[in-house]
């Protein structure tokens, strides 16, 4: 038997020594009782309190340590193991787009999977399988992996196994790529209490390559020369950057398979839906980057967007061309202004230039990072099904049972103490 | 006649007898010494002829062999009609749950009336009935009237605070025994009494006191007054001694009052007896007897 919530015993323990502790140094108004010659004790304000140091009232103290310990009980919610020596397995399986064939995860899961196995699949959202036939019918989602979702997903089945096992073991069957670990990953994976089995995969052929960047613009652009840092402009590129007007010869440069930035230099050789009020705002980010400055803004572009004003309003957006896509950029730069020419612009211009969609970074992971994924040194051992119990969430069947008889208790303290208050 | 409660009682204090205190004035032929001196057959002494007297009572035997003219004195033997007044005030029912005060009363009350009834003298008995009514059974020498006035004595319930002194004072009997606590109205019934005495007649006072009044529970207790609602003192380890004190005075002080009076005073307290109570009341010493 164990105890979601062990203080509430303590807190009953406290209140039962200060009930205890009041019995001996109760002082309580006397009973009135009938006494013929009342009329020779003197007189002294009724309301005075009768002081005693012994032991008072023992059966009404009986009772209400009784109550107390009851209604502490009830709070502290005893929960009794169903299963002893038990240990219960999660496995998490990726299905995002990084899985280079959903195949090989499918048999990873089949080999490992027992009955009683708990399956999450992640992509970037995670989910509970029904079991393991859901596999047949498990596909790739194209969306990027996200380990995180999938760490707190287990979690989550772990506090629900918790109760029926005295171990957890988590099994990860993911090709681990980079672009599925990010920052939360290893404040979640601190949460697990124990070894992670990784269970790697073969990961999908990523589309990062070199940016190539052409442009019709000469090196005294602003952008161009901002770009010419980055060291990617070329004759012939798969990234066309176009300053001016967008032309069918552009569309259809896109649509073979090509990226073609459209970035206005002016408000003149865009024809976008203006916005209704020209305003003026102070930064714009990326995926990749921010950049902190003061821009007109000057469209409203609606589709998938890429990059944002600060407000959350889209500053570039995509659109699908064919093979290829063309991005518009509604980012106006004073041609005096030398803001292209630092090193955030550079880093906020990288997403720009990513191939159609986004880059794909499925190579595996650093080594050291997996190594502490699955534990290290520091867990080596099975999670305890203990440390994943969700304490303030779990209830106990005893609790209702404890109440009634908290209650119960209270109702005979109450009927002890009006016999007690009856006239000799 | 009486319950079967009563039995014991009566067969305790059977042979016991209540003496009146002093000569009585009655010209009724009774137990009691009568301070009339008659021509009853138990002779006394000769006294010489004067003047007035009956020449019928002269010793004409006397007269002829001493030629003096003797008459025959006798003392007479009279009734002393006796009267029971129990007090039924709330006070009585105490303690509550025993009711010892009242129930020892109504005990006491039996009895005298047994023993005055043996002793030939006419007993009667004021009592207030359980629907506040007063109940008056007239001194009587007839056989049932120890039972009737047990079922008077039954009827009676211990409630309110009805005064005593009225009704103490609108008897004629020449004894009148007070059954009370003194709670009530003790000054005026000691008043009424003096008249009473004042007039020849005897007054016994019987104080009840329980047991409990004497040494009241330790545990802290908020005394309330039955008769006086409002009346509620707090009696705890500090104020028990002066409650003891106090009551201890005032019990004194009735005695001395009641006594200088002339009445007879006799404290009973709820653990004793009602036989021994009885037997106590009965035999309490006569004037002259007191003054040897």
């Amino acid at each position: 038997m164990s105890w979601l919530l062990p203080s509430a015993l303590a807190v009953a323990g406290l209140a039962s020594l200060a009930a205890i502790a009041l019995h001996f140094i109760a002082r309580s108004r006397p009973l009135a009782e009938s006494l013929p010659t009342a009329r020779f004790v003197p007189r002294r304000p009724v309301r005075a309190r009768a002081r005693s140091i012994a032991l008072s009232d023992v059966p009404l103290l009986l009772v209400r340590i009784a109550a107390v310990f009851a209604l502490g009980a009830a709070v502290a919610a005893p929960v009794f193991a169903a299963a002893r020596g038990r240990v219960r397995r999660i496995i998490a399986v990726d299905r995002s787009r990084d899985v280079g064939d959903l195949r090989e995860a499918r048999d990873s899961v089949r080999a490992l999977f027992r009955d009683g196995d708990v399956l999450v699949a992640f992509d970037s959202v995670a989910a509970r399988l029904s079991g393991a036939a859901a596999l047949d019918s498990m596909t790739t989602v194209d969306a990027p992996g996200s380990l995180s979702a999938g760490l707190a997903a287990s979690l989550r089945a772990a506090t629900g196994l918790s109760s029926q096992a005295d171990s957890i073991e988590l099994v990860v069957v993911s090709p681990l790529s980079v672009e599925e670990i990010d920052h939360a990953t290893t404040s979640i994976r601190a949460e697990w209490p124990g070894r992670i089995r990784l269970v790697p995969l073969r990961a999908a052929a990523t589309n990062e390559r070199a940016v190539r960047v052409e442009s019709a613009e000469g090196q005294n652009d602003v952008v161009i020369a901002g770009l010419g840092l980055m060291g990617v402009p070329h004759a012939v590129g798969d990234v066309r950057v176009v300053r001016g007007r967008l032309t069918a010869t552009d569309t259809t440069w896109a649509s073979d398979g090509h990226v073609a930035v459209h970035w206005p230099a002016n408000d003149s050789v865009a024809n976008w839906q203006p916005r209704p009020t020209i305003d003026a705002i102070g930064g714009v980010t990326s995926s990749s980057g921010t950049l902190i400055g003061r821009f007109p803004r000057l469209w409203a572009l609606r589709g998938h967007a890429v990059a944002r004003w600060a407000d959350g309003e889209p500053a570039a957006v995509e659109y699908a061309v064919g093979r290829g896509c063309i991005r518009d950029v509604a980012i106006v730069f004073d041609p005096a202004s030398d803001i292209t020419l630092r090193a955030p612009f550079r880093q906020f211009a990288a997403r720009l230039l990513e191939p159609c969609g986004e880059n794909r970074r499925t190579l595996r992971a650093d080594s050291a990072l997996v190594g502490s994924i699955a534990g290290g040194s520091r867990f080596t051992r099975l999670a305890p099904a203990s440390a994943l119990r969700d304490r303030m969430s779990e209830s106990s069947a005893w609790t209702p049972w404890l109440l009634a008889l908290g209650a119960a208790l209270l109702v005979v303290e109450m009927a002890i103490r009006r016999l007690d208050r009856r006239p000799a | 006649m009486t319950g079967p409660s009563y039995g014991a009682l009566l067969d305790a204090v059977r042979g016991v007898h209540w003496q009146a205190r002093r000569a009585v004035a009655s010209p009724m032929a009774g137990t009691h010494h009568s301070k009339l001196r008659g021509t009853s057959a138990e002779f006394t002494e000769y006294r010489l002829y004067r003047q007035g007297d009956d020449p019928r009572r002269i010793d004409w035997r006397l007269l002829g062999r001493s030629d003096r003219a003797y008459i025959r004195l006798a003392t007479d033997r009279a009734i002393l009609p006796t009267m029971l007044v129990l007090d039924a005030s709330a006070s009585m029912a105490f303690p509550v749950a025993t009711r010892a005060k009242w129930r020892r009363a109504q005990e006491i009350a039996i009895g005298l009336a047994a023993v005055v009834h043996a002793d030939g003298d006419p007993v009667g008995v004021a009592v207030r009935d359980d629907r506040g009514l007063d109940r008056l059974v007239p001194p009587r020498t007839r056989r049932g009237v120890v039972g009737e006035i047990a079922r008077v004595i039954d009827a009676a319930q211990p409630a309110g605070a009805d005064p005593l002194a009225p009704r103490l004072a609108a008897l004629r009997s020449a004894r009148i025994a007070v059954i009370t606590d003194l709670l009530g109205d003790a000054d005026e019934l000691l008043r009424a009494a003096r008249v009473h005495l004042a007039a020849g007649g005897e007054v016994h006072l019987i104080h009840i006191v329980a047991r409990e009044e004497l040494e009241p529970p330790r545990r802290p207790i908020l005394a309330a007054d039955p008769e006086q609602p409002a009346l509620q003192r707090l009696l705890v380890d500090s104020t028990r001694r002066a409650y003891e004190d106090a009551f201890g005075e005032w019990r004194a002080e009735m005695a001395r009052r009641w006594r200088a009076a002339g009445a007879v005073y006799i404290e009973v307290v709820t653990d004793e007896p009602a036989p021994h109570a009885v037997r106590r009341i009965a035999e309490a010493p006569r004037v002259g007897a007191a003054r040897q």
